[in-house]
């Protein structure tokens, strides 16, 4: 191969990963600020659900500013579940997660978002996040998985559906209060397991 | 000069992009395995911005070539090879698009990232079908295919059907899922799906008739063995995005309850996932005791049907390992990472080094 032709396959090679290291850096210095406080973490005073022997715990994060690269940052609202298995055999998870702002306007989580942010979330908080859909707590042991929901403007009050168990959905009432974010209620909803 | 490409420019450059678009995914995918691949998902960014580079500089000859050369074009469509490959550029922009919807909110946010896509699926939809009828229309009337013309190209239509229910899915996955356009979406995909399905079926049996009844294709047409990996892949990851849609539609799309259907699409997408497993190591039997064998494997553009069958099974992969034997996947998900990229680099040279030989303007027919 003659060195011009060499030299062009070397750039077109390269760009990927040139661009990769440049983004890399940038992303997990500080070259792009990103703005994280989390206010509600149940495991500091005990006040996870417990359902069946699993406890839920959550911690919350009611404004995570993440910045595209090219476009202007916006607010995320990114929860942390923790997942104990108190009993005595493994036990299967399947979650899902879904953000009902008033109205009854539902949204799903945003994967994308959440595998962004996720090294971050796991630094601030010591976790390892969960990748499967499904994964196998065994007994006396946590597991982690970060959700993050896009963020509706002028918003006061929401609430959250955790799937998790067969027969019951968890549900964490959120409202505003004097400005803050306040966890103010928290249930566990009867499934309806008709044919209609 | 500029007339002299445009002319020349071929429908197969498609594969090219596909070759590439395709290890943004795979990037991705390997940067969630653990925390020192994080960097991973940097470099998918990077590759989906080549993609993108590359789909605008590739489409505007292969545009043009429409207006400015209809003669060629004919000639390429009625080709039994080369005809196949026209759908490989209406199919980058379903990957284009399929990479804007993973990669593109880190660039753009989240609402121009999906509808960005959505103008991708479109655009895709539109050409694939396109093509689709055209090829099937060519193929019916030519009194010229005969049997010694039958190779796996003939994948690429049935593959590029195939591909459409991926971003369909992928797109109802989070944006889409609560509207409107969430019913379009699945019906388009759903019809897609049967398409690419059973044509792959029946085009398949007529490859294998030549395969089995006839001598195996010359060494230029050696990297189409590896097409065939790309259809039972393309509906794996169909079929874990499609569970993953059902999911983020808290857990019942259309009536499909995620609960009735996530065991059967675990055993369904394994079985299919093993045949593409099967199926490379069957192309790597064939090129090394056979093409490398007899030394019958010259270097060729083709050598691109390498690249996008092998990326599709390394996503199938690491979509797999978030519903079954997660530790075993992951780390094939790796191993085959790192081959796909030494594969890449090895066609990105070699395409280069055919290029300074000046075979781009001595098409083969």
């Amino acid at each position: 191969m003659k060195i011009r032709s060499i030299i062009i396959a070397l750039v077109i090679v390269l760009i990927p990963f040139i661009i990769g290291i440049f983004l890399f850096m940038g992303k997990s210095g500080k070259a792009i600020d990103e703005k994280v406080h989390f206010i509600t973490d149940t495991r500091k005073n005990n006040k996870g659900v417990t359902y069946k022997g699993i406890k839920t715990d959550w911690t919350f994060c009611p404004d995570w500013e993440y910045k595209p690269l090219l476009f202007k940052a916006e607010e995320y609202l990114v929860f942390v579940f923790h997942y104990t298995n108190n009993t005595d055999y493994d036990v299967q998870l399947m979650p899902s997660y879904t953000f009902v702002s008033p109205g009854n306007r539902r949204y799903s989580a945003n994967e994308e978002i959440a595998m962004y942010i996720e090294d971050k979330v796991e630094n601030e908080l010591k976790i390892n996040d969960e990748t499967p859909i499904t994964y196998k707590i065994p007994p006396n042991t946590i597991k982690h998985y970060i959700v993050a929901f896009e963020k509706p403007h002028s918003l006061n009050d929401f609430y959250v559906d955790v799937d998790v168990f067969r027969d019951v959905t968890l549900r964490l009432h959120y409202k505003k209060e004097n400005g803050n974010w306040s966890n103010y209620s928290n249930e566990l909803v009867k499934k309806y397991k008709g044919r209609g | 000069m500029f007339k002299k490409i445009v002319k020349n420019f071929g429908p197969e450059w498609g594969a090219a992009v596909m070759g590439t678009a395709a290890l943004c995914i795979t990037m991705q995918l390997s940067s969630e395995v653990a925390r020192p691949f994080s960097f991973l998902l940097y470099v998918g960014v990077g590759f989906y911005l080549l993609t993108t580079i590359m789909l605008l500089t590739f489409l505007i000859p292969w545009t043009l070539r429409f207006f400015m050369y209809p003669e060629e074009v004919k000639k390429d469509l009625k080709h039994p090879v080369r005809g196949n490959f026209f759908p490989t550029m209406p199919i980058c922009f379903i990957l284009a698009g399929t990479g804007t919807n993973k990669l593109g909110p880190m660039l753009f946010g989240p609402w121009f990232a999906y509808h960005l896509s959505i103008v991708f699926f479109f655009l895709g939809v539109v050409g694939i079908f396109i093509f689709g009828f055209l090829l099937v229309r060519t193929q019916f009337l030519n009194k010229e295919v005969h049997l010694e013309h039958a190779n796996f190209s003939w994948f690429i239509p049935p593959v590029s059907h195939l591909i459409i229910p991926v971003l369909g899915v992928c797109s109802m996955d989070v944006y889409w899922a609560e509207t409107s356009l969430a019913p379009v979406l699945f019906m388009i995909s759903m019809i897609a799906l049967g398409v690419g399905l059973l044509n792959f079926l029946f085009v398949g049996a007529a490859i294998w008739h030549r395969y089995i009844y006839h001598t195996i294709p010359q060494g230029r047409l050696a990297p189409t063995v590896m097409v065939g990996i790309a259809p039972t892949a393309i509906i794996v990851i169909f079929l874990i995005k499609f569970i993953q849609a059902i999911e983020a539609s808290h857990g019942n799309l259309f009536g499909i309850s995620f609960m009735s259907v996530f065991s059967p699409i675990k055993i369904v997408a394994s079985a299919l996932w093993g045949f593409s497993f099967w199926w490379l190591i069957l192309s790597a039997i064939l090129l090394f005791t056979h093409y490398v064998k007899v030394k019958d494997h010259p270097l060729e553009f083709g050598w691109w049907a390498y690249t996008f069958p092998l990326e599709a099974f390394v996503v199938a992969t690491g979509l797999l390992a978030a519903c079954v034997a997660s530790h075993f996947l992951y780390g094939m998900l790796i191993v085959l990472n790192i081959l796909v990229v030494i594969v890449w680099l090895a066609v990105v040279f070699g395409t280069i080094k055919w290029l300074e030989r000046g075979a781009f303007f001595k098409p083969q027919h």
